[in-house]
């Protein structure tokens, strides 16, 4: 730790961690020179199209290319039929299920893919989708999850009609993919059944969409003298995706190369595999020409991975003081055509057991049923660790359920129920072990800023004139950093982390890492952990990522990994350089290793001032003068397998007044604190916090997929799709208090999707709030003007006098 | 996305000479704005096309018509039309049972229920407008069968009410080409407007 002037000062020139450095994407981006999947072109590209199915459920009777193939310009009308000999036609999907690349026989949603056209132009190829003539025999379709287990449900996949697993365990019906259960089922019966009190409530978590600025696509290029594939793909786990276009494919991994360039936000949406990528990759291999697919906007929202869709019923048992006894939750998952969730293998409902959230909950069980729609395939994305943001959503709702049952303020209830901050690491009812927390401080420093009891004055007096004003809060616990090998794979391949980390012999550094940014800054932030560990400045350190021929292999950026998983390797990488670097430092200064302390930037003598070789001097020394019997270099690598998640958390408050007329809602105030443990740059940090909040506040206030009853997707134009823009999004007031992870090389915990987690809850508490006084527990999102004039309408408060 | 629509169309006839105009599929069909018959397969299948705009979505609609059922004596009939459009992006059909219903001797009333189901990008992109357009679809229809009841009397020798008739006799109406004219715009425009106006149930969405 510097401590002296003079330290200080060397520390500030490194701009390592805590330093709020502007990040060094931007000046590309702001100029326009950013360069993304769909900048590359390459000598002889030619382009792919999609046909695409007008009906949710139908089967296909005839596909007549002619007029396409007649059209100048097409290429090549690729079809299931021309998949087949190649057994391309499916492919697996990362939840043991299987996707058609393209529909065979039968198309399963809405848009599906049902044919690809390649053309030597982007419009020829969009005309000739045109000509592409497809018979359809239209089929009852399934759209509501509740009726897919019906003994007369239309059976949507008669390709595992008859099997009785479809990679998840054993189901019962065959538009059943899963049941899901975890927890202690007879206590969590015998709480409920002896409860002084019990709070029960249904709610839907209805289907979003993250809809990044950029959508998907790749440009594929299979060069047939070499035999060697090159995909730019805009994918947030390219190590990955080279993996399965291996299996795939039967190209040696080697061979294939998967760059993701920049990419345009990812929220989880860019983390599967679609059918546009491996039909580009084949068109490319049977052509031999480089292909570019690129996604509209209609294609991207209807047809990539959405999130959430559900349907989600809680219990709380507890005693008349609030105390909790119990939890159960049992879900109804709506998965669309394909059980293609991009999570890892051994969790069909990813993390959502983080459903006791940060309360003592001294029992719990939980069951989760996945089932199969007319919808598209998809379900974790969206700023969210693996569906923590429904956990965080369930447990959050209850809580002010029960506040309301027994008339006790959220806020106290809340305290009543906090893991102690003595109690770390706590292990839940539901088995995971929380690293550190500080609840009770979090909310006491919001509930200071804003005025607590004021607000609440304040809204007793305009409840007594009749005005709805709703006060939202939550405490919400998140888990991230996915995770521990034990636990968690994907393919069978470890979620580990790695980083490659070289220092040259001026002292700069080149690093490599197996994530990808997809907006998060990782140019900056990782280059400020080197620089704080070797005592490099952060300027001369170079990221990069995304391109598997030069990076160590990694399972990518999602579920707010970077920093808890990235991040370690990134620390322990240049660890064991420092290592090497003070041996090299004890024998330049002919001193043993035990005498040298760390000092900011160099290794001094104990007790010998002056007597010290600064990490610039010793990276020099690396390629000319080591002891005896050590190889020259100064550089490491390390693949991190964490030993356990970590569990970020934070207090949100938030003040709504809404228009008893009109049912619109101004968000007056949004407070939020958020603990992510050390803090590697705090500017980079309020960033993600604002892009998150405001993602909550899309979620919660406007967005939704709704689908008819024939299985139409109503909004999947932004004439339709809610994005909030400057004209719509609240203010927001950060705040920040610092516990660290006590198994994170650096404390740091992941931050980016806990003010999604935490913002959706708090919204709908706000609402709620607002008619609370009039009996009113729950109201599902969105929380549109004509959604809550409908509940203002319904309760009779719009009638003038 | 599925649209119900019952509409009436009182008409200055009597109920059998509208019949004799509604029984014809091929004459009913050139009523239909946008609509033409292209094929007769057999007395109760027929081939056929239309042309929509849809908010922005402009489609040709290939399709197949069965006469499901026509019952003279109760002037009653059943069509189903069923098409796609041909850039394979939409899908639309039409179930419509119509009737004479006889007021006195000289008066009539055309009567529809029409079901119209949508998928596709025309539900995606033009669903808000479905019911307005469908509605001024029908409302053009009614308007074009009245003119071609209206010309077929005035040609009739045998029709005794014909010949005193002052306004001169229309002819058949223009044919219809393209069900995406200004005027059309504007009846959709108004229709909105009127809807927004009037009484409804807040529907669900």
């Amino acid at each position: 730790m510097a401590t002296t002037a003079e330290e200080l000062d060397r520390q500030a020139l490194l701009e390592g961690i805590g330093c709020s450095r502007k990040r060094k994407e931007d000046p590309r981006f702001i100029q326009g020179k950013g360069n993304y999947v769909d900048d590359v072109k390459l000598p002889g590209m030619v382009y792919a199209d999609m046909v695409r199915s007008p009906y949710a459920h139908a089967r296909i009777k005839s596909i007549n290319k002619e007029k396409a193939l007649a059209l100048p310009g097409v290429l090549a009308v690729l079809t299931a039929e021309d998949l087949k000999p190649l057994k391309l036609h499916w492919m697996p999907t990362l939840a043991g299920d299987v996707q058609a690349v393209l529909a065979d026989e039968k198309v399963h949603f809405q848009y599906q893919e049902v044919a690809v056209v390649v053309a030597t132009d982007r419009y020829i190829a969009a005309d000739a989708t045109e000509l592409v003539e497809v018979e359809y025999e239209a089929l009852p379709a399934l759209v509501d999850p509740h009726k897919a287990l019906d003994a007369d449900a239309p059976i949507l996949r008669e390709d595992v009609k008859e099997k009785d697993n479809v990679g998840q365990g054993p189901r019962k019906h065959p538009n059943h993919i899963f049941s899901w259960e975890v927890g202690d089922r007879d206590t969590t019966q015998s709480a409920l059944d002896t409860a002084e009190v019990v709070v029960k409530q249904d709610m839907l978590y209805p289907r979003v969409h993250p809809s990044p600025l950029e959508t998907c696509g790749c440009v594929a290029s299979f060069d047939k003298v070499k035999g060697q594939l090159t995909v730019y793909i805009t994918s947030q786990a390219p190590h990955i995706v080279r993996t399965v276009v291996s299996i795939l494919s039967g190209v040696a991994e080697s061979k294939i190369r998967i760059i993701s360039p920049d990419i345009g936000g990812g929220f989880g949406n860019k983390v599967g595999v679609y059918p546009g990528y491996v039909t580009a990759i084949v068109a490319s291999i049977v052509l031999g020409t480089p292909v570019k697919w690129i996604e509209d906007r209609i294609e991207n929202i209807s047809t990539t991975a959405w999130a959430r869709d559900y349907h989600m019923t809680g219990e709380l048992a507890a005693d008349i003081s609030g105390r909790i006894k119990g939890l159960r939750v049992n879900v109804l998952a709506d998965h669309g055509a394909f059980n293609s969730h991009a999570q890892p293998t051994k969790w069909p409902a990813g993390l959502f057991s983080i459903c006791t959230g940060s309360y003592d909950i001294p029992t719990a069980h939980v069951k989760v049923d996945g089932v199969y729609t007319n919808k598209s395939p998809g379900g974790v994305a969206y700023r969210c660790s693996f569906r923590v943001t429904e956990a965080v959503y369930l447990i959050e709702r209850m809580m002010d359920i029960l506040a309301q049952k027994l008339n006790i303020d959220k806020a106290e209830i809340r305290r009543r129920n906090f893991i102690k901050a003595d109690a770390f690491p706590y292990k839940t009812a539901l088995g995971w072990e929380v690293d550190s927390g500080n609840y009770q401080a979090a909310l006491a420093k919001v509930l200071d800023a804003v005025h607590y009891d004021d607000l609440r004055k304040e809204q007793a007096e305009k409840r007594s004139r009749g005005e709805l004003m709703g006060i939202g809060l939550v405490t919400f616990t998140e888990i991230v950093g996915a995770g521990p090998s034990k636990a968690c794979d994907v393919l069978g391949v470890g979620m580990f982390e790695s980083a490659e980390i070289r220092v040259h012999p001026t002292g700069s550094v080149i690093a490599r890492m197996g994530t990808i940014s997809t907006g998060q800054a990782h140019q900056t932030t990782y280059a400020q952990i080197i620089a704080t560990e070797l005592g490099l400045p952060s300027e001369d350190i170079q990221i990069e990522e995304g391109d598997t021929d030069t990076a160590p292999y990694g399972l990518g950026t999602y579920g707010s990994r970077s920093t808890p998983v990235g991040g370690a390797a990134t620390a322990v990488a240049a660890r064991k350089i420092r290592a090497k670097a003070q041996k090299i430092a004890a024998h330049l200064l002919e001193v043993s290793e035990a005498d040298l302390d760390w000092d900011v930037d160099r290794f001094k003598v104990k007790g010998v001032p002056g007597q010290e070789k600064t990490m610039k001097e010793i990276a020099w020394a690396a390629y000319n003068n080591v002891p005896d019997g050590m190889e020259m270099g100064l550089e490491a690598v390390d693949y991190y397998d964490p030993p356990n998640f970590t569990y970020p958390f934070g207090a949100y408050l938030c003040v709504v007044d809404i228009d008893k007329l009109t049912g619109e809602t101004k968000v007056r105030r949004f407070y939020a604190l958020d603990d992510c443990g050390t803090r590697i740059n705090p500017m980079i940090i309020e960033g993600q916090i604002h892009g998150g909040l405001t993602e909550g506040f899309a979620v919660a206030m406007g967005q939704e997929m709704p689908y008819d009853a024939e299985g139409n997707l109503l909004g999947n134009t932004f004439m339709d799709y809610f994005i909030p823009t400057f004209v719509e999004t609240p203010h927001w007031e950060t705040d920040y208090t610092v516990t660290p992870s006590p198994h994170h090389p650096l404390g740091a915990k992941g931050v980016a999707e806990s003010p999604h987690v935490g913002s959706i809850p708090c919204f709908t508490s706000a609402i709620v709030d607002a008619f609370a006084h009039l009996g009113v527990t729950h109201m599902d999102m969105p929380h549109s003007a004509y959604r809550v004039w409908q509940k203002i309408h319904e309760l009779g408060l719009d009638k003038q006098a | 996305m599925q649209v119900n629509l019952e509409k009436s169309f009182p008409l200055p006839f009597p109920a059998s000479a509208a019949w004799t105009l509604l029984s014809d599929l091929p004459s009913v069909a050139a009523c239909m704005p946008g609509a033409e018959i292209t094929e007769t397969v057999d007395d109760t299948h027929f081939k056929g096309k239309v042309k929509a705009k849809v908010g922005p979505a402009t489609m040709a609609f290939n399709g197949e018509i069965v006469l499901k059922n026509i019952d003279h004596k109760k002037r009653e009939m059943h069509m189903v039309g069923k098409g796609q459009d041909s850039k394979g992006s939409s899908s639309a059909e039409l179930d419509l049972k119509a009737w004479m219903l006889a007021i006195d001797a000289n008066h009539c009333e055309l009567k529809g229920e029409a079901v119209v189901t949508v998928n596709g990008k025309v539900a995606s992109l033009g669903g808000r407008l479905m019911t307005q357009v469908s509605d001024q679809i029908l409302n053009q229809f009614g308007k074009n069968f009245v003119e071609r009841v209206m010309a077929r009397e005035s040609a009739s020798p045998e029709n005794p009410s014909a010949s005193g008739t002052a306004s001169p006799a229309p002819t058949a109406p223009a044919k219809a080409s393209e069900l995406n004219g200004l005027s059309f715009a504007w009846s959709v425009f108004v229709g909105l407007i009127k809807g927004l106006f009037s009484p409804k149930k807040p529907d669900t969405h």
